[in-house]
């Protein structure tokens, strides 16, 4: 029971911490101050707490796709978001900071209205259970600790990166996120038959099972499948190529003016 | 034009997707945190609509990593999963929030 806490409130906290961390490292990196994040926060949380509140009704919405089709919009708003934002990491404006502050906002916001959304729900589960909820509370925040550690692992691990390096590298991980959070709304518009699906293309399964801890991480950062079908697949290249030809057209506008 | 072209012919694909939505139906129904039927068996190669009611007054995850499924079903509520075209085989999924006891499996046969 209390391993199990652990592993649920690990999972949906792992991906936005990663995200967070990724975030903040560009900030850092672009000596924008931190002063978003605890905004940022407290809104997501509030929006976690809105949706998770409203999940009934939005679930029977398009015929009960509507949790599949609200959680697809804010992964393709977030794609869109990390798009804007990797070009102007190269830009010097100060007005470009403060864009990139606000797209940075709005990315963590999506994130923690889902995450936050999905945790609320479990937890208003144990509030029927006086015995077991203080319990359940420390489970959790042992599990949102470890959630937060391996954020602080990639901040770390991205931050120290020369300055020189530091933008090409986000823009590397930041795509690989941006192209998993395709591959996520895919797959949730493919639960509810928006999209069509035919069997999996490959199960890789055998090398890195989706189930474990490497999995779940790999899932987290670049929307790992170990059977992903073909609609997946196309997603994830096609929004790479967005990404790049995003950054093409900012360069090559710039080059011209 | 030959863009609009494209788009017409994607939106109309999409609309038929939609409205071809006569997919087989499953039951399963959560009640005391287990899934019943517990197995259960489906076609293979075909794709189908699963119709999943929670009986009981918590909420649960409906989730299945082998079928790449993952939904949320409030208590007393009821929700639709499409999965599918199956190969041949076993497929569990399980109930996140119970863990424990929520255990299952989709026999394509």
């Amino acid at each position: 029971m209390l391993l199990d806490i652990i592993v649920i409130v690990l999972r949906e906290t792992l991906e936005a911490s990663i995200l967070i961390a990724v975030l903040l490292s560009v900030s850092q990196n672009q000596g924008i101050k931190f002063s978003w994040v605890p905004i940022t926060l407290l809104a997501g949380l509030i929006g976690g707490i809105v949706y998770g509140r409203s999940l009934g009704v939005i679930s029977d919405w398009f015929d009960y796709a509507g949790q599949e089709v609200f959680s697809a919009g804010l992964q393709l708003s977030a794609y869109v978001l990390i798009c804007m934002l990797i070009p102007l990491q190269w830009q010097q404006a100060p007005s470009c900071k403060g864009l990139m502050r606000f797209l940075m906002s709005v990315i963590v916001f999506t994130a923690l209205i889902r995450e936050g959304g999905e945790l609320y729900i479990f937890y208003s589960g144990f509030l029927q259970k006086e015995e077991i909820i203080l319990r359940a509370l420390t489970s959790g925040f042992v599990g949102l600790s470890v959630g937060l550690s391996v954020g602080a692992l990639v901040y770390y691990a991205l931050v120290v990166r020369e300055l020189s390096k530091a933008n090409a590298i986000h823009a590397v991980v930041l795509t690989l996120v941006a192209a998993g959070m395709v591959v996520q709304a895919t797959q949730l518009l493919t639960q509810v038959d928006w999209i069509s699906s035919g069997e999996p293309l490959w199960d890789s399964n055998w090398l890195i099972s989706e189930s474990s801890v490497i999995g779940q991480v790999s899932y987290a950062i670049f929307g790992y499948e170990a059977t992903p079908s073909f609609a997946e697949v196309s997603a994830y290249g096609l929004s790479i190529i967005g990404v790049i030809v995003v950054i093409l057209s900012v360069f090559q506008y710039r080059n011209r003016h | 034009m030959a863009c609009w072209r494209s788009w017409i012919v994607a939106g109309l694909l999409l609309t038929s997707n939609l409205a071809l939505a006569d997919k087989p139906v499953f039951n399963l129904v959560i009640r005391d945190h287990l899934f019943y039927p517990s197995e259960l068996v489906v076609p293979a190669g075909e794709k189908i609509k699963l119709l999943i009611v929670n009986e009981d007054a918590t909420p649960e995850e409906f989730e299945s990593y082998e079928l790449n499924r993952e939904k949320v079903i409030l208590g007393g509520k009821k929700v639709v999963i499409f999965i599918g075209p199956l190969k041949a085989g076993e497929y569990p999924f399980f109930g996140e929030f119970n863990m424990a006891t929520a255990q299952g499996k989709i026999i394509a046969k």
